[in-house]
């Protein structure tokens, strides 16, 4: 069990910090919209890690471990997509991604059949999409450094 | 006048026109439907075709394409809780509900009338007192812009789940974000952390798409890892939308005051739709006999947002009438009105039918569906600017709105702080410097008439949700805390 109050006010003080220490050297014009702004979300902060400690709300954060394991899993596989897209390329990346995730999320993984399908609705997909953002729409998508 | 817009509306109905009118909305619709395309870029993207086009059918076409824009951006608001555009976020609030409890197609058919009926409304009166408004919009200076910032923050009381100061605390969250890039005015670089590509500011719509869209794929189709979106097949009915017109036709107020909210944003220079759709929810929320049916999905919240932010856009084209518009090139410009007026009717014929299809959508097995979700949002965050580095941000958003939704913490006054943050700050440093200038900052910021009226707003609904929990008889440190 979570204490959400706590967490939510520790976290929102440490983004007080980390943004307080860098805007130090702002000018005036620059920098009297932030400072307040900061004034404000730290005292907010600091209402809520005291409310969190006198009068805490538990919550638990995921309901089962079935849950846990598949939003886990669902971001690896979006964090390896944005991590490769660069290197690899969009076509390829999105190729992949899209049919890892048709997989993942099918009922029967392991049927050669629904393999096939991920497979095969990938090509179409990121191919039609591709074309449009790229042919109508012009939107240059990253080519992968690998093979430039 | 009259005569001139009858030639207007006639020119509006040459074949040609009238075809160029029904491509607009369509494309409009598909354009404000994509997460990441918004009105102004498919108005971009098709300025190019209007260079060979008569005057008049390049702008039937472009007023069609920005009034299918203001109603396609509902589709996926209602659908999968993202907004198609960043004035579409209001329709997320009751929208998504309304598709979670199967009944899709209501907040669908709302949409597509309530925008119709603002973009209506506005347009009756743009095309009637045009020059007066027009003035009125150039009484908009600093002291307004940041006042109106800080009535639009006060939306946050309503926004709020649960705890008032947690919902503060989300908005100066959004505030801060909205700090990062170049300073508007003073040019300082401002936590950057060393990334150039992020001297822009965050983007809206990645923001949006960051905190509304991918929570929802996460904890919707990839915790559970269900075979459908929807555990019941939605399967449309024409009674619906007979349904729905009755509906609206109970609320007549809450449309005429939505409309007339969007109608007046729209006029002053740069304050957008998102903006109109926040304030008419809000007051929509404010006005009603059992607020507490917001939220929870109800045509009310769906109607309000969409009739404003439909209502604003006549307005914001920014027309400053010279003589030489109603006079000299009066029959365009009323050809232009009019095609509005024609795309808004388009746009009930189009949405209703529509809402027969859209809705169908979440009946798409959840192992095509979410990879298709997901395949938008990155490439809806990543075409704004041709960058990765928004597509992470996206991400980082996503996951961010994933937490705090377990957490009990609403990331939708984070997105009103990133809205409103640029107002707020622009019109206080600008309003600084000019009442500087002449003599006394507080006379420059408090004593102009529309910023007297706006602080008596602000203040009123401020105060708000002590009245309303007084009024409820409940305990208001519950609310607050």
């Amino acid at each position: 069990m979570l204490n959400a109050d706590l967490i939510i006010g520790i976290v929102s003080l440490v983004i007080a910090v980390t943004a307080w220490v860098p805007t130090r050297g702002l000018t005036l014009l620059g920098g009297v919209f932030v400072d307040y702004t900061l004034i404000v979300l730290a005292s907010l902060s600091v209402v809520i890690v005291i409310k969190g400690i006198a009068k805490p709300e538990k919550l638990r954060f995921f309901e089962s471990v079935v849950e846990r394991n598949n939003i886990l899993i669902g971001l690896a596989m979006l964090l390896v997509y944005l991590v490769f897209m660069p290197k690899v390329g969009f076509l390829p990346a999105s190729y992949l991604m899209y049919a890892a995730f048709n997989w993942y999320l099918s009922e029967d993984r392991m049927k050669t059949k629904n393999i096939i399908i991920s497979v095969l609705v990938s090509l179409v997909v990121v191919t039609g999409f591709y074309l449009v953002f790229r042919n109508v729409l012009g939107v240059p998508l990253p080519k992968g450094s690998w093979f430039d | 006048m009259f005569e001139a817009a009858f030639l207007g509306l006639a020119k509006v109905f040459q074949l040609g026109n009238f075809f160029c009118l029904v491509i607009g909305v369509i494309f409009g619709i598909v354009i404000g439907a994509l997460p990441g395309l918004t009105a102004t870029m498919g108005l971009a993207l098709l300025i190019p075709f209007t260079f060979t086009m008569t005057p008049a059918m390049g702008l039937i076409m472009l007023g069609g394409i920005y009034v299918g824009a203001m109603y396609g951006d509902a589709i996926p608001a209602v659908l999968i809780n993202t907004p198609g555009t960043p004035a579409a976020i209001a329709t997320t609030f009751d929208g998504f509900p309304l598709a979670q409890k199967g009944m899709a197609q209501h907040g669908l058919v709302a949409a597509a009338l309530a925008s119709a009926y603002g973009s209506l409304l506005a347009n009756i009166v743009l095309a009637t007192s045009a020059p007066p408004l027009a003035e009125a919009s150039l009484k908009f200076g600093p002291p307004e812009y940041f006042w109106l910032g800080i009535f639009g923050l006060t939306i946050i009381a309503t926004l709020a789940v649960g705890s008032l100061v947690k919902g503060l605390l989300a908005g100066a969250l959004g505030l801060l974000l909205s700090t990062i890039g170049i300073a508007p005015i003073g040019g300082d670089i401002r936590l950057t952390f060393g990334y150039t590509e992020l001297q822009g500011g965050v983007e809206l719509i990645v923001a949006l798409i960051g905190f509304f869209c991918l929570p929802e794929i996460l904890s919707s189709f990839i915790a559970k890892r269900q075979a459908t979106y929807s555990a019941e097949k939605i399967i449309p009915r024409f009674s619906v939308v007979r349904e729905v017109i009755i509906s609206l036709l109970k609320m007549p107020v809450l449309m005429l005051r939505s409309s007339a909210i969007g109608t007046i944003i729209g006029i002053a220079p740069g304050a957008g739709g998102n903006i109109a759709s926040l304030v008419s929810y809000n007051e929509a929320v404010r006005w009603d006999k059992n607020p507490k049916e917001f939220g929870k999905g109800t045509i009310k919240g769906v109607a309000a947002s969409e009739a404003a932010n439909s209502a604003m856009a006549p307005g914001s084209y920014g027309m400053r009438p010279g003589h030489e518009l109603f006079s000299t090139h009066a029959t365009t410009t009323f050809a232009f009105i009019m095609s509005m007026l024609l795309a808004a009717g388009l746009v009930t014929v189009i949405g209703s039918f529509g809402s027969f299809l859209y809705p169908r959508i979440l009946n798409i097995p959840a192992r095509h569906l979410a990879p298709g979700i997901i395949f938008m949002t990155i490439l809806g965050s990543y075409s704004i600017r041709n960058n990765i580095l928004d597509v992470w941000i996206m991400f980082l958003f996503g996951v961010i709105g994933f937490i705090s939704n377990k957490l009990k913490f609403h990331p939708a006054p984070i997105v009103l702080g990133l809205i409103l943050g640029p107002y707020v700050e622009e019109g206080l440093v600008q309003s600084v410097l000019c009442g500087r200038a002449g003599g006394s900052i507080l006379a420059y910021m408090f004593l102009r008439p529309i910023s007297l009226v706006l602080i008596a707003l602000c203040i009123l609904s401020a105060l708000w949700p002590l009245y309303a929990s007084w009024r409820s008889k409940g305990k208001i440190g519950e609310k607050i805390l």
